[in-house]
C-alpha cells in the first residue's frame, strides 16, 4: 500500500466528489464538510458504482412524548446512496445505514499541504 | 573443550579487528578464511541496491462529480415576504403546530407556486425545486406528488409517459 496522488485540495469544493481507478482498484473520493473520505466504488449489494449517486441527509422520525409522530427529518450525517438499488452508506464510515456489519472497504485519505493522497 | 562463552569472544576478536574503532581500513592480518568469506559477503550486502521499492500504480480519474451550484436569483419585496412566511410555517411546524395554515391557505399557496414553479421551468429557467436535500425528505416528495397527481386526476404511468416524451 503507497499514497497515490489524486489531486490537489483546492481542486475539490465542499461536496465534490472523483471516482478514479487506482491498480484494479475503483475508489470514490468525497469531500464533505472540509474532510475526505475514499470508498470502494463497488456496492457490496451487487457491485454497483457505489460512490456516484446521490449524497443525501440521514432521516429520522421525530416522536411527541405520547409517540405521535412530528414526521420524518434530516440529519446533520450524510449519507451516500448506490445509484443502482439504493444501498445506502455512512459517509463518515462506510457503513450501511440500516446493517452495521456491511460496510464498505475505506481508504486512508493523506493531505500533505495543497496534496490529496489515498493509500491504495 | 573450551565453553561457549570462551568461542564467543575469539569470534568476536577478528571482527573487532576488522571495523577498527577509529575507523582504520580493515587489514586481513589473522583473519581466518570464514572470517574473509564472511567480510566479502557483508561487502556485497551492502553494495546490493535497496530493496525494490512497491511499482507506483497508475492512477486513472474516471469520473469528477461537482457538488450542485446553488442559482442565484434577485431579492425583491415579494421574495423576501415568501422567505418569512416560510421561515414562520417552519418554526410552526418545528415546533409541532401542523394546523398553521388553513387547508385553503394551503391550497391556494400551493396551487401558486406549482404554477410559478412550472411556468419558471417551461421558460427555461430551471432550478432545484426546494434549496437543498434538508428542506424536504423523499416521503414529504411522495405525497405531495402524489397529492398533485389525483388532484388533476393523472395517474403515475401517465407522469412516466410525459417525462419520456417530454425530457423534462
Amino acid at each position: 500500500m503507497a499514497e497515490q496522488f489524486i489531486g490537489k485540495a483546492s481542486e475539490f469544493k465542499d461536496g465534490d466528489r472523483q471516482i478514479v481507478r487506482i491498480g484494479e482498484d475503483e475508489i470514490g473520493i468525497f469531500r464533505h464538510e472540509g474532510e475526505f473520505y475514499a470508498y470502494s466504488n463497488f456496492c457490496l449489494h451487487q457491485g454497483g458504482p457505489a460512490c456516484e449517486g446521490l449524497t443525501i441527509a440521514n432521516v429520522e422520525e421525530r416522536l411527541r412524548p405520547d409517540k405521535t409522530s412530528m414526521g420524518l427529518h434530516f440529519t446533520n450525517d450524510m449519507n451516500f446512496v448506490c445509484p443502482w438499488h439504493g444501498y445506502e452508506y455512512d459517509m463518515k464510515t462506510g457503513c450501511h445505514v440500516k446493517d452495521k456489519s456491511v460496510r464498505l472497504r475505506k481508504y486512508d485519505v493523506v493531505t500533505k499541504g495543497n496534496d490529496v493522497y489515498v493509500v491504495a | 573443550m573450551s565453553s561457549p562463552k570462551t568461542t564467543k569472544a575469539k569470534a568476536a576478536k577478528p571482527a573487532a579487528k576488522l571495523v577498527g574503532a577509529a575507523g582504520k581500513p580493515a587489514s586481513d592480518e589473522g583473519m581466518s578464511a570464514k572470517d574473509k568469506a564472511n567480510f566479502i559477503k557483508a561487502m556485497m550486502e551492502g553494495l546490493k541496491p535497496a530493496a525494490a521499492a512497491e511499482p507506483a500504480k497508475k492512477v486513472e480519474i474516471l469520473r469528477k462529480i461537482s457538488a450542485p451550484v446553488p442559482v442565484a436569483r434577485k431579492s425583491n419585496p415579494t421574495s423576501d415576504d415568501a422567505l418569512k412566511l416560510a421561515a414562520a410555517l417552519d418554526a410552526k411546524f418545528a415546533g409541532g403546530d401542523f394546523e398553521a395554515l388553513t387547508p385553503e391557505a394551503t391550497q391556494a399557496l400551493m396551487a401558486a407556486l406549482c404554477k410559478l414553479y412550472a411556468a419558471n421551468m417551461e421558460a427555461g429557467d430551471k432550478f432545484p425545486v426546494v434549496k437543498d436535500r434538508f428542506a424536504v425528505t423523499g416521503t414529504d416528495a411522495m405525497i405531495l406528488c402524489g397529492a398533485l397527481l389525483k388532484a388533476v386526476d393523472l395517474q403515475v404511468f401517465e407522469l412516466g409517459m410525459w417525462q419520456s416524451w417530454s425530457g423534462v
